[in-house]
C-alpha cells in the first residue's frame, strides 16, 4: 500500500497529462484512421472534436459533481471510464464507434482530471498540487500530437489507445488509496472570466499550430506521420525553455501572458509563409509558438484558479475554457482550409499543365504523361494526389525516364507550394485569434467605483 | 532588474524572435512560395521540342497554335488546354479560336524561319502516305530542289489545318487512332492540292 502512495503524485500527473494529450493525439492518425475504417473527411474530424466537445462541456458540470462526492471515488471511477474507453476506441471497428468511445474518454477524462486535482493537493498541499496538475496538462497538450504521430508511425493508430490503459489502470488503485475529502467550501467567486477567455481564445489558435501544421505535414508535403512527429517535437521542447527564459527576464505575469500571445501569433505568421517545402522552415515558427505556449498556458490556468473557490469548480472552467476553444479554433479553420485547399486544385493543375507542355519530352510521352496525370488527379478529388504513381504506370522509353524523373519532382514542388499556400489563410486567422487573445490580457480593466 | 526592465525585457525579447523568425522567411522568399503563375498566353513564347521531323513540327504547331488561340481566347494556356483535356462539346469560340491559332503559328513560324522546309519531311510524309508504290518511288527519287520548288511547307500547313474538322478532332482528343488517321489524310490531301495549283501555275494559260 505504501508503494502504491508514493507512486500516488506521479500516477495522477501522467493521467492529467494523458486526458489532455488526448485532445490532440490522434492529429497525426486521422489519415490512417480515415483509410482503416473506410470514412469521410468530415467524419473522422469528429475523432477530434467529439473528444474535445464533451471535455469542454462535460468539465464544470463534472467539477460541480466533484465537490459533492470523495475524490477517491470520483477519480477511480473517471480514470476506470477512461482506461475502459481508451481500450473500446482501439477495438472500434466503425467510425460510430470510435466517436461514441471518445465521447465516454471524454466524460471519463473529466471525471479523471477534476479528481486528480484534489488527490494532488491532498498528496502535495495546495500550491505544489495545483502546479503539478497544471504543468502536468501543459505537458500532455504539447506533447500529444508528437506522442500520436510517434505511435502510429510505429504500431499503429490503435497503439495511441492501447498505451493509455496501462497508465491509467494502475492509478486507479493510487486514487483509491489516497484519503482526501471533498472541497466542501461554498460557490465564493466568480469564474474569472478575462483568463479563461485569453485560455480559450489561445487554445483555438494553438488547434491552427498543432492540428493545421501536422495535416500540412503529412496530406500537404506528404510526410510519414513519424516524420511529422519529430517535426513537430519542437513545440513541447521550446515550451520547456519558456519557464527558464521567464526566470531569466522576470515579467510581470500579465506581460508574461501577452508576450506569450505575441509569440503565438508571430509563429503562426511563420508557418503561414514558409520559404519552401523544407521541414526545417517549420522549426523556428514552431519554437515561437511553444515558447507562447510555454508562458501562456499554465499562467493563465493558475491565474483562473488563484484564490477562487472552490478550486476545483474553477479547475473545471478552465479545461473548458480551453477544449470549447479547441472546438471552436476546428469549427473556424476547418471549413477555410478544406475551402482553399478545393480552390488551390485550379492553380495546381494550370502549374502541372504548365510543366507537361514545356517538359523536355518526347511528345507522346508527354500525352502519356499527361493522360496517367488526369487519371490521378480525378481520383484523388479533394486531396493532394500522389504523382508518383501516374509517372509509374505511364509508358515511357527507358531514355526518357531521367527527364520524366526531373518532371516529377518539379510537379511535385508545385503540389507542395499549392498545398502550402492553401493553409496559409488558415494559419493566418489562428495568428488573429491569438492577436484577440492579447487584445484580452492588455485591455485595461475596468475600474470598480 | 530594475521595475522598467522587468516590464519591457520580455515584450522586447518577444518582439526580436518574432521578428527576426519572420525576417529570415520574408527574405528567403516566404509569402511568395505559391505555384507557378501561368504565363502570358499573348507574350511571345520560344517553343523547342525534343522530337524531330513532322512529329517535332506538329508539337511546335500544337503549342503556338494553342498560346495564340489562348490569347485571343481571354485565358491562360494551360486553363484552356486542361478545358480542351475533358471530354464533350467544344463552343463555337474555342474552335473558331483554335483554327485561326493554329493559322497565327504557321505565320510566326514562317516570319521566324524557323519552317523546315518540304524536303526535310517529304521522306516521312511519304512513310504514312497511302501512295501508289511507283509514284512514292518517283517521288523519292526528286533532289530535294525540286521538291522545295514545288511545296511550300507553309502552304502545306495553311491547307491542312483548313481542311481539318477540328470540331471533331477536339470532341475525341483520347482517341489517338483516329486523331493520327484525320491529320495523315489532311496532310495527304493538302500536299495534292498544293502541287495541283503548283502545277496549275507553271502551265500557262
Amino acid at each position: 500500500m505504501a508503494r502504491v502512495r508514493r507512486a500516488a503524485g506521479p500516477l495522477f500527473a501522467v493521467t492529467v497529462a494523458l486526458v489532455l494529450a488526448d485532445s490532440a493525439v490522434v492529429t497525426l492518425a486521422l489519415p490512417d484512421i480515415l483509410r482503416h475504417l473506410h470514412t469521410t473527411v468530415g467524419e473522422v474530424a469528429w475523432v477530434l472534436i467529439a473528444f474535445n466537445l464533451v471535455l469542454g462541456l462535460g468539465a464544470v458540470p463534472t467539477a460541480v459533481l466533484a465537490t459533492r462526492a470523495r475524490p477517491r471515488l470520483i477519480s477511480a471511477l473517471g480514470i476506470a471510464a477512461f482506461a475502459g474507453s481508451s481500450a473500446w476506441c482501439a477495438a472500434a471497428g466503425s467510425i460510430d464507434v470510435l466517436i461514441a468511445a471518445r465521447c465516454v474518454q471524454a466524460l471519463g477524462g473529466a471525471l479523471a482530471l477534476v479528481g486528480c486535482l484534489e488527490l494532488l493537493v491532498a498528496e502535495y498541499g495546495e500550491r505544489r498540487g495545483v502546479a503539478t496538475w497544471v504543468t502536468a496538462g501543459v505537458v500532455g497538450t504539447a506533447v500529444g500530437p508528437f506522442a500520436g504521430g510517434v505511435l502510429t508511425q510505429a504500431f499503429s493508430w490503435q497503439a495511441i489507445f492501447v498505451v493509455q490503459v496501462p497508465f491509467a489502470v494502475l492509478a486507479v488503485p493510487a486514487a483509491l488509496a489516497v484519503p482526501a475529502t471533498p472541497e466542501t467550501t461554498p460557490d465564493r467567486h466568480r469564474p474569472a472570466l478575462r483568463p479563461n477567455l485569453t485560455l480559450a481564445l489561445l487554445s483555438a489558435a494553438l488547434t491552427a499550430a498543432l492540428f493545421l501544421l501536422v495535416l500540412l505535414l503529412v496530406e500537404g508535403w506528404r510526410h510519414s506521420p513519424g516524420t511529422a512527429a519529430l517535426t513537430v517535437s519542437v513545440v513541447p521542447v521550446a515550451a520547456l525553455a519558456a519557464r527558464p527564459l521567464a526566470r531569466l527576464l522576470r515579467p510581470p505575469p500579465e506581460v508574461e501572458v501577452a508576450a506569450g500571445c505575441f509569440l503565438i501569433a508571430g509563429g503562426l505568421v511563420g508557418l503561414a509563409i514558409p520559404p519552401s517545402a523544407h521541414l526545417a522552415w517549420t522549426i523556428a515558427p514552431q519554437a515561437l509558438v511553444g515558447l507562447g505556449l510555454g508562458l501562456t498556458v499554465d499562467r493563465l490556468t493558475s491565474q483562473a484558479m488563484e484564490l477562487r473557490l472552490p478550486r476545483v469548480r474553477h479547475a473545471g472552467w478552465t479545461i473548458g475554457a480551453r477544449h470549447v476553444g479547441v472546438v471552436v479554433g476546428l469549427a473556424i479553420l476547418t471549413p477555410v482550409f478544406t475551402a482553399d485547399l478545393q480552390d488551390a486544385q485550379v492553380p495546381a493543375q494550370e502549374a502541372i499543365a504548365s510543366l507537361v507542355l514545356d517538359a523536355p519530352l518526347q511528345p507522346q510521352d508527354k500525352i502519356a504523361i499527361a493522360q496517367a496525370l488526369g487519371r490521378e488527379l480525378s481520383d484523388e478529388e479533394g486531396r493532394v494526389p500522389d504523382l508518383h504513381r501516374a509517372f509509374e504506370t505511364a509508358d515511357l522509353a527507358p531514355e526518357e525516364r531521367p527527364a520524366a524523373a526531373r518532371l516529377e519532382r518539379a510537379l511535385d514542388a508545385q503540389l507542395e507550394r499549392a498545398a502550402t499556400r492553401a493553409f496559409r489563410d488558415s494559419f493566418l486567422i489562428g495568428a488573429g485569434l491569438a492577436l484577440l487573445a492579447l487584445v484580452t490580457v492588455v485591455v485595461p480593466r475596468r475600474r470598480r467605483s | 532588474m530594475t521595475g522598467v526592465a522587468r516590464l519591457v525585457a520580455m515584450p522586447l525579447a518577444a518582439l526580436v524572435m518574432v521578428g527576426g523568425v519572420l525576417g529570415v522567411q520574408v527574405a528567403n522568399g516566404g509569402g511568395a512560395f505559391e505555384p507557378l503563375a501561368s504565363a502570358d498566353p499573348c507574350a511571345a513564347r520560344t517553343v523547342t521540342s525534343r522530337a524531330e521531323g513532322m512529329d517535332a513540327l506538329t508539337e511546335r504547331l500544337v503549342l503556338l497554335g494553342i498560346d495564340a488561340a489562348a490569347c485571343r481566347l481571354h485565358v491562360s494556356r494551360e486553363a484552356l488546354t486542361l478545358e480542351l483535356a475533358q471530354p464533350g462539346p467544344r463552343t463555337d469560340e474555342q474552335v473558331e479560336a483554335l483554327h485561326d491559332g493554329l493559322l497565327d503559328a504557321v505565320r510566326r513560324m514562317k516570319e521566324e524561319g524557323s519552317l523546315p522546309p518540304a524536303s526535310d519531311l517529304v521522306d516521312e510524309a511519304l512513310d504514312n502516305a497511302d501512295l501508289n508504290r511507283f509514284l512514292e518511288l518517283a517521288i523519292r527519287a526528286l533532289p530535294d530542289s525540286v521538291i522545295d520548288a514545288a511545296l511550300k511547307t507553309d502552304d502545306v500547313l495553311v491547307r491542312t489545318i483548313e481542311d481539318l474538322d477540328l470540331r471533331a478532332i477536339l470532341e475525341d482528343l483520347d482517341d489517338e487512332d483516329d486523331l493520327y488517321r484525320q491529320v495523315n489524310a489532311a496532310v495527304t490531301r493538302a500536299v495534292k492540292a498544293s502541287l495541283v495549283d503548283r502545277l496549275r501555275e507553271l502551265v500557262p494559260g
